[in-house]
């Protein structure tokens, strides 16, 4: 097989990121680029190079996947994870999974080591046991700010009860999910996306990001996408799944990635945020949302940015 | 004004020959049921497809609701979806148990929530909030998929989602078209035999098990869930009617895409937005009828089209 540049795509949520985070936000992007590039260059696979990204990212407390999960409306930790594997077209997701550092491990393992494709709840956490998967203090996930966002919540709620189900996406709520998109010295293309969801969503809720389709998708003659932003508005468009089909149809990635986004807010009115790289190694990204944060590796050149129009570049040793 | 449609499958697989005119009898009521509400003035998309879904939950001759396959721990965990075209407002739940509907716990959560999709004890939560009743385990689990999970864990059979002898899927669906050009989808499942706790297949996935779109159809898969998942099936068939192709040219050529790339099979129907009618499937069997012009069509082999007056 000829050898082709391989190329590595982060985000770490689009959603509008407060000041204080902002920089610890571009620098855990970068980490997970230079990272999983790393990888990558010495000959491992676009799979590994994914799932190391999104580790990096999920142990990253400023993130919300893994530790830095959001809080549902019980106050815990539910957490969502896909990755997929763009040439066999397996995929493994978890939803709902408890107590657990590493989701997208875990989505993994569900790909590599059973016949199915999404395992959530309770089952979830009984694989990850059958896989001798630590299971973790859920204390140890819960950052300050999970928990003063969610107190807000919790005073909101009880202010406005009757209206809140309704209203839940008009609160100043914020925090997002993580991704990464690769491609392999060997043409070959993965992604991933992990993500501890939406503050005082309801118990059990599942947004875009487990679902094939919605928040993840990676086919080697296509593309690559993650996605993130407004769970609900991406799975009512399955927005990877669209991004790949206008590439599909012959349009650039940038272009379909923009096209798409574009779609999502005219259609459903939703915002967000997507990766991707197309079957000819081309990066891309788009946000909607106020700023996203994002990195790119490729050619030895390292790429971030968070504000629309940033783009900061940094030669790798 | 469009001539109202309304199609269901009652599953795709290798469907036994002692099973064939139970499903028939099953479909055909599902479809006159969904049909009645879409041929009232008042009648609603989202109220035909569910009400064809429950006909056939309440039906244990197939694999949703009572009649549900059962886990590898001899439990019944539902999945369901339900979407409409206009807004593409959707509802899914999974894991779900004890309820009679999982597809009107799936328009619960639609209607009642900012959420689409609820999994596993938060989903059972949801519906007891709701005030749907509980329904015990022995009112839904069947001696057909109690044996089938014995014939699974004495090594008979692969895990299957159709209760019988060999490899087989199941799940029922509904499509419907109402005389505005309004479209809905509807999907139901107890899953595959002998499934791990907690494994959702294609069924509540928008996109896999279902999707709808007004601008241009809708679509409802049955099969090897995994498969349909990677594929996104009926998202692939919706894109294929966009690019100009008609509903079976449409659902044949994704379902041949599938099994190309996945060695899966599995049935799908699908509307498209002016009530065209596609009918395709790649198991041995899909059960499946439709409702229009005040006649009913049915069919369960390859080829066959049974027509019967209302």
């Amino acid at each position: 097989m000829n050898k082709v540049e391989p190329v590595v795509v982060i985000h770490g949520g689009a959603w509008a990121i407060p000041e204080n985070i902002s920089d610890a936000s571009r620098n855990g992007v970068k980490l997970a680029a230079k990272k999983s590039y790393d990888i990558l260059k010495h000959g491992g696979s676009a799979l590994d190079a994914v799932e190391a990204a999104v580790v990096i990212l999920e142990d990253e407390p400023v993130f919300d996947a893994g530790k830095g999960s959001c809080l549902n409306a019980a106050g815990l930790i539910e957490m969502d994870a896909s990755i997929m594997d763009g040439t066999s077209l397996k995929a493994g997701a978890v939803a709902a999974v408890a107590n657990i550092s590493n989701p997208i491990c875990l989505a993994r393992m569900v790909m590599e080591q059973t016949d199915h494709c999404l395992l959530v709840g309770e089952g979830a956490n009984m694989f990850a046991n059958e896989c001798n998967v630590p299971s973790v203090d859920p204390s140890s996930l819960v950052t300050e700010a999970c928990l003063d966002e969610w107190q807000t919540f919790e005073k909101y709620k009880s202010a406005v009860d009757s209206l809140f189900n309704n209203q839940i996406n008009a609160l100043p709520l914020g925090h997002d999910t993580v991704g990464a998109v690769a491609m392999d010295a060997n043409g070959r293309i993965a992604a991933a996306t992990s993500t501890g969801g939406i503050t005082g969503k309801r118990v059990g809720r599942v947004g875009d990001s487990p679902l094939i389709g919605s928040g993840t998708y990676a086919i080697d003659e296509i593309g690559g996408v993650s996605c993130t932003g407004h769970g609900e508005s991406i799975i009512k468009i399955c927005l990877a799944k669209h991004i790949i089909c206008l590439m599909e149809s012959g349009m650039k990635a940038q272009e379909a990635v923009e096209q798409s986004l574009q779609l999502m807010n005219s259609r459903v009115k939703g915002a967000g945020g997507a990766i991707c790289i197309s079957a000819s190694g081309e990066p891309a990204f788009h946000f909607t949302t106020e700023r996203m944060a994002w990195a790119i590796a490729k050619a030895d050149v390292l790429s971030w940015g968070l504000d629309p129009n940033e783009c900061n570049i940094e030669k790798m040793a | 004004m469009i001539d109202p449609v309304i199609l269901v499958h009652g599953g795709a697989g290798d469907i036994p020959e002692w099973r064939v005119p139970l499903k028939m009898h099953g479909v055909r009521k599902a479809v006159k049921t969904g049909y009645e509400i879409l041929s009232n003035s008042e009648g609603c998309v989202l109220d035909a497809v569910e009400a064809a879904i429950k006909v056939m939950e309440d039906d244990e001759a197939f694999n949703a609701g009572k009649g549900s396959v059962l886990t590898i721990k001899g439990t019944i965990e539902m999945d369901a979806i339900i979407m409409e075209g206009k807004n593409l407002k959707t509802g899914a739940v999974a894991g779900l148990s004890n309820v009679a509907h999982p597809v009107s716990i799936a328009k619960l959560v639609m209607d009642s929530t900012p959420h689409i999709f609820l999994a596993g004890p938060g989903a059972n939560t949801f519906a007891c909030e709701k005030g749907v009743p509980f329904v015990p385990d022995d009112e839904l689990i069947t001696d057909f998929a109690r044996q089938a999970l014995e014939d699974f864990l004495h090594g008979k059979g692969e895990a299957t989602s159709e209760v019988g002898k060999e490899t087989k899927y199941g799940t029922v669906g509904a499509v419907a078209i109402d005389r505005h050009g309004r479209m809905a989808c509807a999907t139901s499942t107890g899953g595959m035999t002998g499934k791990l706790p907690g494994r959702v297949g294609d069924t509540p996935l928008v996109g896999a098990g279902g999707y709808c779109d007004d601008a241009s159809g809708a679509s409802s898969a049955t099969g090897h869930g995994e498969s349909i998942a990677r594929v996104c099936l009926c998202h692939h068939i919706i894109g294929l009617m966009q690019s100009g192709l008609g509903p079976k040219q449409a659902t044949e050529l994704a379902l041949t895409n599938m099994n190309k790339r996945t060695g899966g099979t599995a049935g799908a129907i699908t509307l498209s937005n002016k009530g065209e009618v596609g009918i395709y499937f790649n198991s041995k069997r899909m059960a499946w009828a439709y409702a229009q012009n005040g006649e009913i069509h049915s069919g369960i082999n390859p080829d066959e089209d049974e027509i019967e007056s209302i």
